[in-house]
């Protein structure tokens, strides 16, 4: 796979969607923050102290900060599964502690513990994550007609990847959305990669935004390694949608530089994985990448970010202390029954 | 001449050969080539990726594709991954290829096979955790079956290759390193044949994969307090009453296990048949040891809600009072 993916087209109309220095600071931030959070789960998880299993965001986490960060509280996002979503999540402000608590089966869990990693934030307007590839794309058709109905001027930010768009519901949603204009990103974050398939085999096109053109729905395609020009995107997209002018697909090319998931042999097809490709691929790992512009362009001096480094590594630890003081849940049979149904107002009488 | 083999293996070996015995054969699912599951292991590099085929995530599609492919002559064999992927592609797998001879006047055979890792136990919670086999088994035109040995596993899934109806035959993975005795030779364990894996005279517990593992371990825990007769249905469509029957005619208490929901579960269909045929060899009414109908949670409350050995013994218990 070629470490340095080409992109043919990259974010434009600086005009509205350029990123202000506080912005791009927001954004580096929220890099580090991601990026820590997915350290600590990789390590967990190697060291058997995580439910389930873990799909390693490493190299990979830009795309969903870009996403994520400036959507307003009441925009609808649906985060890609890869880090189980929390890049996403906590830049859209997503606490940690209770997807952590989670992960690890705990009561004070964001789905008091029944589900292992499925998040659970209809707070910040995340809904019905499911490890059902593709299970995003019908609902986000929903949220934007109730976003349209309502008239609030929301957005729906769909994040998925590659592999997603082998889903027939992907199509039926590109459809449905263009046909009524919904408020919907396609947000698409193309690691070249499903499991062990190759997007290039999988794929007849090279862009998975090509199927963009079919349905006359704009697109964009953006480096993905590169946060602030995944977030420009994002708020080109979101502006888009915003004004009425109905959905954007939005590809970023980005890379895995992990296996597919922890214990999983890195195969493409049915040979491994090359290491120097994976090494090479590494140059353009985002927080690497990140660094070197805020660096150059003196946003932040190497003594700021060892602080952001310190301040983000000290508030994942102290969600990890937070979940794992927090006790199994006590719910048996007959109490977790009186959870399957939602309550009617008579219910209450 | 036999030789002990890991169960997965044992369906590794079913495919191969019958891939080898049939070139109509062919494997179709997601990542097969590499093996999510040693299953497939290798078989790309003896048969090439026109018979061990990588689809994109196109559960739909890679059904279809099946369902067509087997009414133009090929055999299909189509790997879901995890069972509850094949709700992905409902329709396609139970309606039309269900109902396909019947409705199109018994003219076209349609051999294909479905399968799946599934199973509770890995605290996954209800995407990767649920069965699949009681909804398939609600759907007539399909046969359904699972496996509890490797002997079963490499027999079953012969016959269910040359099978000239969709069979669905799920594997659980609790059981994929189990060992056991495979022939070296050609065989098959026909579908619709029960077998009896633990004699015994005072009660009859129907269970199978995981469960089938629990139901004997509490039998060997009751030796000499109660004789335990444990009953594999291997298939349950079609299903061996005759065997149940008899069984019952022996033990006259039934306790039918299964790891799958109370509600519309196989095990209501097979309380109910039971009651149709057998009501007078029995001496109290039939338990049933299931999932309640919740979402099968993950973390440490799965265990709390899954039939288990405990769960078992005391339904044994209750139904020899
Ligand atoms: C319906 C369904 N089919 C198959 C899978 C197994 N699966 C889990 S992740 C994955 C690959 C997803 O690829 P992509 O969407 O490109 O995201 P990536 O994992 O590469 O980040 C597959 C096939 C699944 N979870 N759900």
């Amino acid at each position: 796979m070629d470490a340095n993916p080409p992109v043919r087209e990259l974010a434009m109309s600086i005009s509205n969607t350029a990123l202000t220095i506080e912005d791009r600071k927001l954004l580096f931030t929220n890099l580090l923050r991601a990026d820590e959070y997915d350290r600590t789960m990789y390590k967990r998880m190697m060291s058997g102290k995580l439910l389930g299993f873990y799909h390693p965001g490493e190299g990979a986490i830009a795309p969903g900060i870009g996403a994520a960060t400036f959507l307003n509280q009441d925009d609808v996002l649906s985060p890609h599964h890869r880090a189980h979503g929390m890049a996403h999540a906590l830049a859209k402000g997503v606490d940690l502690k209770p997807y952590l608590a989670e992960h690890t089966g705990k009561a004070g869990g964001c789905s008091e513990g029944r589900s292992s990693f499925h998040m659970s934030f209809p707070e910040h307007k995340i809904y019905m994550f499911s490890g059902f590839i593709g299970f995003n794309f019908a609902p986000a058709v929903g949220y934007g007609y109730a976003a349209k109905l309502s008239g609030k001027g929301q957005v729906v930010m769909m994040c998925s990847g590659d592999g997603s768009y082998g889903q027939g519901r992907a199509h039926e949603a590109m459809l449905m959305a263009q046909n009524m204009k919904l408020p919907i990103i396609f947000w698409c974050e193309n690691n070249g990669l499903a499991i062990h398939a190759e997007a290039s085999e999988m794929h007849p096109m090279p862009d998975i935004s090509s199927l963009a053109d079919g349905y006359g729905m704009p697109k964009r395609i953006v480096d993905g390694q590169d946060v602030f020009a995944c977030a420009e995107a994002a708020r080109e997209a979101i502006d888009h949608a915003r004004e009425g002018k109905g959905p954007m697909f939005v590809e970023c090319k980005t890379l895995r530089l992990k296996e597919h998931d922890i214990g999983t042999p890195d195969l493409i097809g049915s040979t491994p994985r090359s290491k120097e490709d994976i090494l090479k691929q590494a140059e353009r790992e985002p927080v690497k990448l990140a660094m070197q512009k805020v660096l150059a362009d003196g946003l932040f001096t190497m003594d700021e970010i060892d602080d952001l480094r310190t301040a983000a590594r000290a508030e994942v630890e102290a969600a990890w202390d937070w979940a794992d003081a927090q006790p199994f849940p006590e719910d048996g049979e007959a109490e977790l029954m009186t959870h399957v149904f939602a309550p009617n107002a008579e219910d209450a009488a | 001449m036999t030789r002990q083999l890991p169960f997965i293996e044992a369906i590794r070996e079913a495919l191969r050969e019958e891939m080898i015995h049939d070139d109509k054969v062919f494997l179709v699912g997601q990542d097969i080539r590499g093996a999510i599951y040693p299953h497939t292991k290798g078989l790309v590099d003896e048969f090439g990726p026109d018979r061990v085929v990588d689809t994109p995530i196109s559960e739909s599609g890679m059904y279809g594709m099946a369902s067509g492919a087997a009414l133009q002559g090929y055999r299909p064999v189509v790997d879901f991954m995890f069972g509850g992927f094949t709700y992905v592609t409902f329709s396609e797998a139970t309606v039309t290829t269900g109902q396909q001879y019947f409705l199109h006047g018994s003219k076209s055979n349609m051999p294909l096979v479905i399968t799946a890792g599934v199973g509770a136990g890995m605290r996954l919670a209800n995407d990767h955790s649920m069965a699949i086999h009681g909804t398939f088994a609600h759907h007539p035109g399909i046969k359904v079956a699972m496996p509890s040995t490797p002997y079963d596993a490499k027999g079953m899934f012969k016959a269910a290759i040359r099978d000239n109806s969709p069979v669905v035959i799920p594997w659980h993975m609790a059981l994929m390193m189990d060992k056991g005795e495979v022939p070296d030779e050609d065989y098959v364990v026909p579908l619709g044949k029960a077998d009896i894996k633990r004699e015994g005279a005072d009660v009859t517990v129907v269970a199978n994969s995981q469960q089938l593992k629990f139901a004997l371990q509490v039998a060997e825990k009751l030796d000499g307090e109660i004789s335990v007769e444990v009953f594999d249905p291997r298939s349950f469509v079609p299903f061996d009453m005759d065997l149940l029957l008899t069984s019952l005619a022996k033990t006259s208490r039934l306790v039918i296990v299964d790891e799958d929901w109370e509600s519309g579960g196989f095990a209501a269909t097979l309380s109910a048949r039971v009651m149709e045929q057998g009501f007078d060899l029995l001496d109290a009414p039939v338990l049933r040891v299931t999932f309640p109908n919740m979402p099968i949670p993950g973390g440490v409350l799965e265990p709390r809600v899954m039939p288990n050995p405990e769960r078992i013994e005391a339904a044994i218990r209750a139904v020899m009072e």
